[in-house]
């Protein structure tokens, strides 16, 4: 793994419209050497036309973009030394395995014994020795996705980039797959982009998520802090799954807190988001944040908010349990580890609470 | 229950007019064969006595017969072998490009199938004399592409818009430029689609005659021209013969379209007038 700071991609208020519509604008942001790069928003955030972008099937219309120090504005796709890996492979029908993972190099004028030797190599690292022969049409989607990767890294690009790399395997396929991309990435240590909608995908593959929303960048950070810390309202409701609960927030200059007055009175403590007094709010508080205990044990229970509640909801997901608790404060999800049974049912009396720091503020007007 | 009988009624009526269409174009057909193979020398009832192969031998043993028939195949293998260089480059064109009135332009190219042959025939003829075109072959060369093209350039352009682009993108960014990605990617892929166009502008070419017959001089005209007169002038079971091994050609041609692309796809992509 390379450890030098040094950007290998380089996007300079970048914009880019079709027909009118600005699909990506001011785009700028920097991926470093042997990174792993991942961009991520829902669908019509411009993230796929960054990923063209790249690969240079689209030129912008302002702003540069650099690979390494050089620009690439201009370059063809076949100047520019990336590697894609599509999102339904787009291995060749008509050619065999060996021939696909060979095409890029044979365009990079190597002897052909090199290229043989390289492909073996390829394949190796796949662990898709014996299938050189096959047609891509006679392996599973997952086989499929190995070859592509090969295909992808056998050329050496300085840098790769994944479209939706998981997205067309199922459910069980994507989290082995997963982890086995991780590896080979890991193991030839390039860097690399991951273009998604999903953020397992991207929480799973990248070192550093850029979240994207309407052509422009809402957060770039560690995926934990992203989770954790979400700078917009749209980052907070995109990235897993948070209660909303409106109000209007009360300054009080004790201790960095603040409060906010629901409409019905009921008062939380959270953080102090640095918006000003009496402005319309909306709290997100996670739904595993949020503990949940019975009447009798409440003692056990700490945080500035807590909340004598009933569950009119409970679901056992195995792996977790999810709770919907009526409060003061609304209606609430609330989840907990599961595994050995739930602990309260449909009807129980219980006692809910989470903590001032766990709270996240943004301002009503902002949209989700 | 008058309402089941009825559809019954209906399903047993549909089935009657299967059973007669069939009949009705198969009957000439068979009929025609079977005269093909007549031994006797003149018109005679059906079924015939004996059979032979005397008006086979006749048909090859008349050099005018057999000047049409190799002017139609040379026709036919020029005609169809421009047409599908036509034909793929315009596929191409259109399919990469990006612009309004483009449906506009594809039906332009497709507009010799709508327009009547007697009137392409015709306006190629005074336009080729007005030019002082007045070769025969070359006059019929140009009737054949004309009528050709419309073939091969549906038939490529389906087979090329149906490529999935993520392909051409895969070779270019592997390190192919345009060019190399067209060879390797785009013109193997759309092989289906061209050969069948191909095999379709062929049988064509060598089944017309409206257009062919504005353009025929004395010395050069196709096999069907020459059939047509021929028939005119003193009919006899040579004809038959020919049409049997035109016949021949096509069911050739159809059983190769098969084997190569499968005629139902052929035919679902609209390769049929």
């Amino acid at each position: 793994m390379q450890t030098s700071n040094e950007a290998v991609l380089t996007f300079d208020n970048v914009a880019k419209s079709f027909g009118g519509v600005h699909a990506v604008a001011g785009l700028s942001f920097s991926a470093v050497a042997g990174e792993t790069l991942a961009i991520l928003g829902p669908s019509g955030c411009g993230k796929t036309t960054t990923l063209r972008l790249i690969a240079g099937f689209e030129e912008p219309d302002i702003g540069t973009i650099a690979i390494g120090r050089e620009s690439m504005i201009g370059k063809r796709p076949y100047e520019r030394n990336v590697g894609l890996l599509f999102q339904h492979y787009a291995l060749f029908p008509h050619m065999s395995v060996r021939e696909n993972v060979a095409y890029g190099l044979k365009y990079r004028k190597w002897p052909k014994a090199e290229i043989s030797s390289r492909v073996d190599e390829m394949l190796r690292l796949v662990q898709l020795e014996d299938f050189g022969g096959r047609r891509p049409q006679q392996l599973s989607g997952g086989q499929q996705q190995r070859v592509a990767l090969a295909r992808v890294l056998a050329t050496k690009p300085k840098l790769v980039l994944l479209d939706e790399p998981l997205s067309a395997l199922d459910a069980k396929l994507r989290e082995e797959l997963g982890a086995e991309l991780k590896r080979i990435l890991t193991e030839v240590g390039s860097t690399t982009i991951v273009v998604t909608h999903d953020q397992d995908e991207a929480m799973s593959l990248a070192d550093r998520i850029i979240v994207m929303n309407r052509g422009g960048i809402d957060q770039q950070g560690s995926p934990s802090e992203i989770y954790s810390r979400p700078a917009t309202r749209f980052v907070a409701t995109f990235i897993g799954r948070s209660n909303w609960i409106g109000g209007t927030l009360k300054l009080n200059h004790s201790g960095g807190f603040a409060n906010v007055v629901m409409e019905s009175g009921t008062v939380l403590t959270t953080g102090n988001p640095g918006l000003g007094d009496e402005v319309a709010v909306k709290v997100g508080i996670r739904p595993e944040r949020i503990a949940i205990v019975g009447t009798q044990e409440d003692d056990r229970m700490s945080g500035a908010n807590q909340f004598p509640a009933m569950v009119v909801n409970a679901i056992s997901m195995g792996a977790e349990n999810h709770y919907h608790v009526i409060c003061s404060a609304g209606t609430l999800m609330v989840v907990e580890p599961g595994g050995r049974g739930m602990s309260f049912s449909r009807g129980d009396r219980v006692k809910i609470g989470f903590r001032a720091e766990d709270c996240v503020l943004f301002p009503s007007r902002d949209a989700a | 229950m008058t309402g089941r009988r009825a559809d019954d009624l209906i399903r047993f009526t549909c089935k009657a007019m299967n059973c007669l269409i069939i009949l009705f174009l198969l009957t000439p057909i068979a009929v025609t064969t079977l005269m093909a193979f007549d031994a006797r020398d003149y018109l005679g009832p059906l079924p015939p006595p004996a059979l032979s192969l005397r008006w086979f031998s006749a048909f090859f043993s008349d050099s005018y017969f057999l000047n049409g028939l190799i002017t139609s195949v040379k026709l036919a293998c020029l005609s169809v072998t421009i047409s599908l260089f036509a034909g793929v480059a315009t596929a191409y064109a259109v399919d990469r490009a990006r612009f309004r009135g483009k449906e506009a332009l594809v039906s332009f190219f497709l507009s010799p199938l709508v327009v009547p042959p007697v009137v392409t025939g015709f306006a190629l003829l005074l336009f080729l004399s007005k030019i002082g075109v007045i070769d025969g072959f070359a006059r019929l060369l140009c009737g054949h592409i004309i009528i050709t093209v419309p073939y091969t350039i549906r038939a490529t352009l389906a087979s090329i818009s149906g490529i999935d682009k993520s392909y051409t993108e895969a070779a270019l960014i592997l390190g192919a430029n345009e060019r190399h990605a067209f060879w390797d990617i785009t013109l193997p892929l759309a092989r289906t689609g061209i050969v069948s166009g191909a095999i379709f502008a062929f049988a064509v070419s060598m089944d017309d005659v409206a257009v062919s017959i504005m353009l025929t001089d004395a010395k050069t005209y196709t096999l069907p021209i020459a059939l047509i007169s021929s028939m005119r002038a003193n009919f006899n079971l040579s004809i038959a013969a020919a049409s049997v091994m035109l016949m021949a050609m096509t069911i050739l041609l159809i059983v190769l379209l098969e084997k190569l692309v499968g005629l139902n796809r052929a035919i679902g992509q609209g390769t049929f007038r």
